[in-house]
């Protein structure tokens, strides 16, 4: 585990979407990671794990954070003053590409899709790339993606009917109707739930597939 | 953060390099047995004495050890290099070995065959060395069924840890009734 502490400056919060944003963080000289790997945020009281969504070569930290209904530390994120310093850990976490003939799906709901933001703006291509959201307006990174991805797929899993070019319902949905039988590389970030019904539909139907999993909650 | 998912409900697990495999499957086996190890070595620092914070200290270590050694054993072979795992090297078979050597010098000649037993840590030290051996045999198997070709340096490396480890065990072992004045059960044939 890399417990070395770094500091590093707030520079920048934009919205994403209605409730995400993404930080911009100066980034001390000496801290490298791989695209996937994620730092943990320390303050006085709590700590929290959060996906870089940078390439390693940025010169500043992105993280792309949901602002989470009453949640303790988002809002503390959404309110820091810029300028102010943050303290964190890092890099951790083994959620990196590892390279093989296998094609590579990446399966995300919400703000899962971060490790994969940084792998695509790492220069990663030809993915297919399934990202699970409630309605459109939840889509983080498509510009990236439907330019990095082969095969970007929104799936919208709430009621609103699904606009042109996206599936209407879920992750799990889309692999069972969609996906092409075959032995892949899976790489599922986000939900925990989103996890097991993946990994139950990838022992059924892509059997000798790789998994590797990345939990947010 | 979330400790479950489910996603073993039904029998399978995932290893750490990615593949799908049955629970009974022998590299988990082995991971397993290594987990077993690392928690009977947390019995055996609660079974310590008020103050041997040396020992304690050296347990610590070696369940560190330990977790980095499972994370070794949850990758095939085949899967070869790992972007972001640590090796794990010859220098960890050294600690044991200074560890080991410190603690020699101060016990008695060894003049007959000994019993596992005597002060509470010294029973639980046996129960972690029995186990170690356990974890060492898995280990063989596991190499055994592998391609020779592939095998990462780490595993060999951590095949020698084991077998040292079992010594550093039976040692402390010895070294607990000792330090604590309990007379070592010894073999009456
Ligand atoms: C390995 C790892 C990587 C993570 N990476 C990210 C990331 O890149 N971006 C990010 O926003 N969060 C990420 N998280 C989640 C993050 O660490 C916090 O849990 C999250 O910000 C909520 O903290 P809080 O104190 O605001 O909420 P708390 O008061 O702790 O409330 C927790 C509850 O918030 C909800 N929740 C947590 N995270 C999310 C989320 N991402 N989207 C929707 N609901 C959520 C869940 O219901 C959870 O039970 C990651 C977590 C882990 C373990």
């Amino acid at each position: 585990m890399n417990q070395q502490i770094y500091s590093g400056k707030l520079l920048q919060r934009s919205h994403l979407s209605a409730d995400t944003i993404e930080l911009a963080i100066s980034r001390p000289r000496q801290f490298t990671f791989q695209p996937g790997q994620r730092i943990r945020l320390l303050d006085r009281f709590q700590e929290r794990d959060y996906s870089l969504v940078n390439a390693p070569a940025d010169r500043s930290l992105r993280l792309c954070i949901r602002l989470v209904p009453k949640g303790r530390f988002s809002t503390k994120l959404r309110a820091a003053a810029i300028g102010s310093c943050f303290e964190f850990t890092g890099p951790h976490g083994h959620f990196v590409l590892r390279p093989s003939g296998r094609p590579a799906v990446f399966v995300a709901t919400g703000t899962g899709a971060a490790p994969f933001a940084s792998m695509a703006r790492a220069g990663e291509r030809g993915f297919t790339m399934l990202h699970g959201v409630r309605s459109a307006e939840g889509l983080l990174y498509s510009d990236l993606f439907r330019t990095a991805a082969g095969a970007y797929v929104a799936c919208i899993s709430g009621k609103t009917s699904p606009a042109a070019r996206m599936f209407g319902g879920r992750v799990t949905a889309y692999m069972e109707q969609k996906l092409a039988p075959g032995v892949y590389d899976f790489y599922l970030c986000g939900r925990s739930d989103m996890v097991r019904d993946v990994i139950w539909l990838i022992d059924e139907r892509f059997p000798n597939s790789r998994v590797y999993t990345e939990i947010f909650f | 953060m979330k400790i479950y998912t489910g996603g073993g409900d039904r029998g399978k697990t995932g290893l750490f390099s990615g593949e799908r495999v049955a629970k009974c499957n022998l590299q988990v086996e082995t991971y397993g047995d290594v987990d077993e190890l690392n928690s009977t070595l947390g019995s055996l620092s609660a079974a310590l004495p008020e103050g041997w914070t040396d020992i304690d200290g050296q347990l610590r270590l070696v369940q560190a050890d330990l977790f980095h050694i499972g994370a070794w054993l949850a990758i095939t072979p085949a899967a070869r290099t790992n972007a972001t795992l640590e090796e794990f090297t010859a220098e960890r078979v050294l600690f044991l070995e200074k560890t080991i050597d410190a603690m020699e010098e101060q016990l008695p000649a060894l003049s007959a065959f000994i019993l596992p037993g005597g002060h509470a840590s010294a029973a639980a030290a046996h129960v972690s060395r029995a186990v170690c051996r356990r974890a060492e045999r898995r280990v063989v198997a596991l190499m055994e069924q592998s391609d020779a070709k592939k095998l990462p340096a780490s595993w060999q490396q951590l095949l020698r840890y084991l077998n040292r480890l079992s010594d550093y065990l039976f040692v402390l072992a010895r070294f607990c009734n000792h330090r604590t004045g309990v007379e070592e059960p010894l073999w009456k044939p």
